[in-house]
């Protein structure tokens, strides 16, 4: 099984990380960027194919050169063999149309030159943007099937397959059980967890764990990086230029200003409780 | 001068057109190409070409005559005393007017680099923009590519709501949306003209839903019907979407309609709507914003040079729709727009909406509108990916709609078990009530004993990453106040709250704060509510002996 994961570096807002400025606005310089938290489930299903098929898994992000430390800490986690980062000016200040395109190229690319790839792994959110969209977007330039919101996963190598359980959100919630022929994109839910039912799994997993610990303290030789013209990509159809979306304004979510004028009570005075209670008492049991 | 369309892929092809002034010469060149290679974007720049050469001939080339920016352009022309509003026919660009515009788009710039949803390099993005655009050489592929079907001077009406089914019933989120739409489209006729709320939507059996549609605030209701539909699958269901969206159904089924795109497009943002949105709109070669809060048409003054086409330009754009959300992990409100490039069009302009935000409007079964079915043959191998086996879930813990919320917070940390059980009895002290927590306590570590360890999970959770409740009577034990607990509770008609400190960022918003401990306070409302009396002070220990 060879396998892709689509990673993306974002403000840490840990508490004691982000930095806002006095008007609430996020300070980028000073917040430090981290990997994005939902691709760890991503990271942890093509974790969990490589342990039980074995193969490669290439980490992949979109951004500035200092992304690679991403990569990097994406490599640890997912004890991924090698990274790809797509990086030059002309991508810079893509929305997630523009990103998907760009994606969408790495990953073709990859496909000419590299290895045919079975499955491209994303996580869902990002903690910035938030949108869900890249991953969709991104599988419908490759026209490839998607299985989104994965809750378990199980790959059939020989049949050339996946089964899935995916999670439906709605007036009632539901869990779905996918098939889907490879290659797929799968995109992975928060609340994917990885099964290591057998013990030679678990050796297995110990095993890559050592192994990659010593890989990715040279990173750097393990990570290439792709410009827009590596990709044969058209400026018009990239970064800010192709991107449909801007963003007009940002406003701080508002402090909570005074807005009501609460009515000191004390518990020992029953004429403020005997007020409270009056508030209270018309939506008690049985009348 | 000759030239043969077949060397030039359409980005060079295009470049290489710019130079040529000939009518004639392009003439050849449109008929070069279609007895040639015959590429639809390639004839596309060909015909753009003669007709910036016929309506232009002799002056200078305007890429930006059409659509809703000629709108724009007579409104300037109209009002322009008094406006700064430039456009590039009236730039003499005095210095003072440059510099002004320089400075917003400078704003604009790095907002659009730093807060883009997927933004990159954003200490770069002004350098690479003040840099001329050259031709660097490239073979210009992109636009080739399949995926991108770009659509420029299209005709666009009407809003789009895609109403989501589940279990053969609409979602309420598509009655909210349908609700807001026309809202929106109501406000839109007296601003502008008369355009549909057009609802669409896909099933194994959708008429009478198609219709409820109508009930809820469509004009029309478009719905495609096929056993294999009966749920979601994110292949079908995106191309029926684009195909409806195109008008490229059967006769029938599109003469209600005259456009080329939706103007807007709505979905929900539920986990198959979100993709649902992202899907079409990729396919539609358009963009849209994720789990917005709140949406509104308004014009809006652009200087952002790659949508005005030009550095120092300001545009207004007409019809915008704005798209609020929250954003950084429900840090910031962007407001985020969708909005044409000079030579590339982006419509419609999409939204997924979060649930619960907009009110269920109520259905008016007698309201006409015209419901309209599909048609189009299904491929096979749209359906590669098969469901096999689907349950619904335990009903999820819903803390909206009740008439009293009881929430607590980390005042109950001293015994977090005893607080929760002190919490849980004056809920069932009401009619109707439900137990909330704040973020504090779903991240905690508190042991908590027996039964009441299932209500500490993140499904009760208020506040703006949890659930927003807004009950007739909101009771908060031992809660703080954040100002993101604030967001999902301040709407509550009554609130009050128990707290030791008195100087609680929680007293700022609530309508009575008893001063005191919510170990001694619970059990003694908890007997007041239930006997309707006050028990005396001496008597609080009584109502936990129970």
């Amino acid at each position: 099984m060879r396998s892709i994961v689509l990673t993306k570096g974002v403000p840490d807002f840990s508490e004691g990380a982000v930095s806002f400025d006095e008007d609430g606005h996020l300070e980028r310089g000073k917040t430090p960027t981290v990997m994005n938290p939902n691709d760890y489930f991503a990271l942890q299903a093509a974790l969990q194919t490589k342990v039980r098929h074995g193969g490669h898994v290439t980490g992949m992000s979109m951004g500035p050169p200092s992304y690679a430390s991403v990569l990097e800490e994406a490599m640890g986690s997912v004890y991924a063999d090698d990274s790809i980062l797509l990086s030059d000016r002309e991508l810079a200040a893509s929305d997630t149309w523009a990103t998907a395109i760009t994606l969408s190229a790495g990953v073709e690319k990859y496909q000419e030159e590299i290895a045919d790839v079975d499955l491209v792994f994303a996580g869902f959110k990002t903690a910035d943007g938030e949108t869900g969209h890249t991953g969709p977007q991104t599988t419908w330039c490759l026209d490839w099937p998607i299985v989104t919101h994965v809750l378990a996963l199980d790959i059939d190598p020989d049949e050339g397959m996946l089964r899935a359980k995916r999670l439906v959100e709605g007036d009632v919630d539901e869990i779905e059980t996918v098939e889907a022929p490879l290659p797929c994109v799968v995109i992975a839910d928060p609340e994917f967890e990885p099964t290591y039912r057998k013990a030679a799994h678990r050796l297995e997993h110990k095993r890559l764990r050592a192994e990659t610990q010593e890989r990715v303290v040279d990173h750097e030789e393990q990570l290439r990086t792709w410009n827009h013209q590596d990709l044969n990509l058209d400026p018009d159809y990239i970064g800010l230029d192709g991107s449909p979306t801007i963003v007009s304004s940002v406003d701080p979510i508002p402090k909570a200003p005074s807005e009501r004028e609460a009515t000191m009570v004390d518990p020992g005075d029953d004429d403020g409780m005997g007020q409270v209670v009056e508030e209270l008492q018309p939506f008690a049991t049985g009348d | 001068m000759t030239l043969d369309p077949d060397e030039y892929t359409v980005g060079e092809l295009r470049d290489e057109l710019d130079a040529v002034d000939d009518l004639e010469t392009v003439q050849s060149v449109l008929e070069a190409e279609q007895t040639g290679q015959n590429r639809k974007t390639a004839r596309e720049v060909i015909e753009r070409r003669l007709e910036v050469l016929g309506e232009d001939a002799g002056t200078e080339t305007d890429d930006e005559t059409e659509g809703e920016y000629e709108e724009t352009r007579k409104d300037v022309g109209e009002d322009a005393e008094g406006e700064e509003v430039e456009t590039e026919s009236e730039s003499d660009e005095t210095t003072e007017a440059v510099e002004e515009a320089n400075v917003e788009e400078e704003a604009d710039e790095a907002e659009a680099g730093d807060e883009s949803d997927e933004a990159e390099a954003e200490e770069e993005s002004d350098e690479a923009e003040a840099e001329e655009k050259e031709d660097d050489g490239l073979s210009h592929p992109t636009r080739d590519k399949k995926h991108i079907r770009a659509l420029q001077g299209g005709t666009y009406r009407d809003m789009w709501v895609f109403c989501e089914t589940q279990q053969g019933e609409l979602l309420d989120v598509s009655k909210e949306m349908l609700g807001k739409a026309r809202e929106l489209m109501d406000d839109y006729a007296e601003e502008y003209e008369e355009e549909d709320v057009v609802a669409f939507l896909m099933g194994d059996d959708c008429q009478g839903l198609a219709e409820e549609a109508i009930a809820y605030g469509a004009d029309v209701a478009v719905y495609h019907e096929d056993d294999r539909l009966e749920r979601f699958l994110h292949t079908p269901f995106t191309r029926i979407t684009a195909h409806m969206a195109r008008g490229q159904g059967s006769e029938e089924s599109t003469d209600w309609r005259d456009y080329d795109e939706p103007r807007y497009a709505l979905y929900p943002a539920t986990n198959n709507g979100r993709d649902l949105s992202a899907l079409v709109q990729g396919e539609l070669d358009s963009g849209l914003a994720s789990d917005c809060s709140d949406l509104f048409i308004e014009p809006e003054k652009i200087s952002n040079p790659v949508k005005t086409g030009e550095p120092g330009v300001k545009k207004t754009f007409e019809r915008v729709l704005h798209m609020k959300r929250p954003d950084f992990s429900g840090f910031e409100y962007s407001t985020i727009l969708c909005l044409d490039n000079p030579d590339r069009d982006f419509h419609p302009q999409g939204a997924s909406v979060i649930p619960g935000t907009f009110d269920v409007p109520e259905p008016d079964y007698d309201r006409e509108g015209l419901v309209v079915e599909h048609e189009m043959d299904l491929e096979d191998e749209w359906f590669s990916v098969e469901i096999t086996e689907h349950d619904t879930l335990e009903g999820g813990v819903d803390l909206t709609g009740h008439d009293v919320v009881v929430c607590l917070g980390r005042g109950i940390s001293d015994d977090p078990t005893l607080g929760m059980e002190l919490g849980l009895e004056l809920a069932d002290a009401f009619e109707d009530a439900a137990l909330g927590i704040t973020r504090g306590i779903v991240t905690s570590s508190y042991q908590f004993e027996g039964h009441v360890e299932q209500y500490s999970k993140e499904e009760r959770q208020i506040g703006e990453t949890g659930q927003i409740v807004a009950p007739p009577l909101y009771i908060a034990a031992g809660v703080s106040g954040a100002v993101q607990h604030k967001v999902g509770m301040d709407e509550s008609d009554t609130i009050v709250a128990i707290n030791t400190d008195p100087e609680a960022t929680i007293r700022d918003f609530s309508d009575y704060f008893i001063e005191g401990d919510l170990f001694d306070v619970l059990p003694r409302l908890t007997e007041a509510v239930k006997s309707g009396e006050l028990p005396m002070e001496a008597a609080a220990d009584g109502g936990e002996a129970e």
